[in-house]
């Protein structure tokens, strides 16, 4: 038994042995199967995250997709704006591009030049230099064919039109066209021809009594003469000395009036006392011509009037004075005042007798410098600017102003002023 | 006596020169228009005209160019009393067939006499 029993420990042996093997085989391959494992869950992590991160790239590209619309559209609006904007321009705008090819005229060039875009849209300068509208444009642009930068030159069109014209050049990552601007400047050239007209007749009108003053002085130093002609002279020169600072007066204050300068300070006042005031100058003038100076007033208490009296005596005192220059010796000239209580307003009247206003003249009386034709027979010394004066301070208190004359009977002025 | 027209709208200066020149014996007639003016060239024939050039109604060039074309009055000296002395003007005048020019802010009564002078003694 013992050989029994060996036989027995012996497979017992073996079949550990051979349980230890597959034991450690389990082992070792359950090993193996956990780190097969692990390793399926590491890939399977990792490809999560991946799934995560494409995740997060389709959104950012989504929101760059967006974006990129937003931007799209807002370029769109931004460049219809800006069309909208040159399209509406009145400035005309014409686009070249580097080839020298008109690529875009805008409405307002449409306008100024009288031409329908399709006309000269796309076209070459040297097809456009064949147009006569349009030479001489492109021989100031494009001197020998190439683009010059110019900056407003002014460039006359036509009878009572004048350009400025500025070129500018278009530059991206190359030079990329040409854009020209047409700026009417027509008013701005009529205003400055007024200005400088206005000057031209302001220094013309103090030439002559600068001359009387110059010839007077001249005759005064060199000669001996009898005591009368010697004070003849020297009347002259007052007188021209008077005329000019009355000129230099009223230039200021036409300056003044033009600029909004002329300032009113209005109070209550009662009409009759700035009337007795200011004709004063008129008054005397009347008694040294010979010429009958009378003023009427109304009886009875007459409502104030809110006016400035300093200006409102200027127009008083242009008109009495008118009425006195323009009559004869031997005339008469009647100021009245009135007040029309259904109209609430006052009324006054300046007539005289004297050589009136010729009709087709009469439009202009109250223009600078206007004087009537028929004046030259007298020594006026009127500047021409009163008449203006005096409207433009009649109307500034609310006032009218107006008047009726004929040739050679004489004139009546008239002017009525609110009553407070 | 040798007679003189003067064509000048401004009286206190025709007044100025008919005082210098009647005291050197001519004699003198006034006009303050140049309608008025050209009416008395042709009615009085004076020897010598003084012609401003701006005035109303008629101006200086406008006379020089009736004159011209009127034989009787065409050949009298006439000498142009200018206000600015412009070349412009000036040569304008002379292409006129004036025979000599003032310039009123400019000259002295003893330049016009001498220049009256010359013309017609």
């Amino acid at each position: 038994m013992k050989g029994e029993n060996g036989k027995k420990e012996a497979n017992l042996e073996s079949t550990l042995k051979e349980l230890d093997r597959i034991a450690k085989m389990l082992t070792r391959r359950d090993f193996e199967l956990t780190q097969i494992r692990e390793g399926r869950e590491a890939e399977l992590k990792e490809l999560k995250q991946k799934a995560k991160d494409l995740e997060e790239t389709r959104e950012v590209l989504l929101n760059i997709l967006e974006d990129a619309e937003t931007s799209r559209t807002l370029a769109v609006e931004e460049k219809n704006r800006t069309l909208a904007i040159i399209n509406n321009l009145t400035d005309g705008l014409m686009v070249f591009d580097k080839n020298n090819n008109l690529s875009f005229v805008n409405p307002g060039i449409e306008e100024i030049l009288g031409i329908k875009k399709e006309e000269i849209e796309g076209k070459n300068i040297e097809e456009l230099k064949q147009q006569t509208l349009l030479s001489a444009i492109i021989d100031l642009i494009f001197p020998k064919n190439r683009f010059k930068r110019i900056e407003r030159v002014e460039f006359p069109f036509g009878e009572t039109t004048t350009f400025e014209i500025t070129t500018v050049l278009l530059r991206g990552l190359e030079e990329a066209g040409y854009i020209v601007i047409f700026h009417d400047i027509s008013r701005e050239k009529i205003i400055e021809k007024l200005k400088s007209e206005f000057v031209s007749i302001s220094a013309h009108q103090l030439r002559t009594p600068l001359s009387a003053i110059k010839w007077s002085l001249s005759l005064l130093r060199e000669e001996k003469m009898k005591e009368e002609e010697r004070k003849d002279l020297l009347d002259k020169v007052y007188q021209s000395n008077e005329r000019m600072i009355r000129l230099i007066n009223d230039l200021l204050d036409v300056t003044r009036i033009e600029e909004g300068r002329y300032l009113y300070s209005p109070k209550l006042e009662d009409i009759r006392e700035v009337l007795k005031l200011s004709v004063k100058p008129a008054e005397d003038e009347a008694k040294i011509k010979k010429i009958k100076f009378k003023i009427s007033l109304p009886k009875g208490s007459v409502p104030q009037v809110k006016v400035d009296k300093e200006k409102l005596g200027v127009a008083i005192q242009n008109l009495a004075e008118n009425s006195v220059h323009y009559t004869n010796p031997g005339g008469k000239v009647a100021i009245s005042v009135e007040y029309h209580k259904d109209k609430k307003e006052i009324l006054l009247k300046f007539k005289d007798t004297g050589i009136g206003i010729p009709k087709k003249q009469q439009e202009r009386v109250f223009s600078r410098f206007f004087r009537g034709e028929n004046v030259m027979r007298m020594a006026t010394e009127g500047s021409g600017l009163g008449l203006f004066i005096a409207k433009n301070i009649i109307e500034a208190h609310k006032g009218r102003i107006w008047f009726e004359s004929t040739e050679g009977k004489g004139s009546t002025f008239y002017f009525a002023i609110p009553t407070f | 006596m040798k007679k003189i027209l003067i064509v000048e709208d401004e009286k206190i200066l025709a007044d100025l020169l008919a005082k210098k020149l009647k005291e050197e014996s001519y004699d003198i007639s006034l006009a303050h228009d140049g309608q008025e003016g050209f009416r008395k060239i042709r009615e009085e024939k004076p020897d010598l005209i003084l012609l401003d050039i701006i005035m109303p109604k008629m101006g200086g060039f406008e006379v020089l160019e009736e004159m011209q074309k009127t034989p009787e009055v065409k050949n009298i000296p006439v000498i142009v009393i200018s206000n600015s002395g412009q070349p412009v003007e000036i040569s304008r005048a002379l292409e006129l067939g004036v025979k000599d020019y003032l310039i009123k802010t400019q000259f002295d009564p003893d330049e016009v006499v001498n220049k009256v002078k010359r013309q017609i003694g």
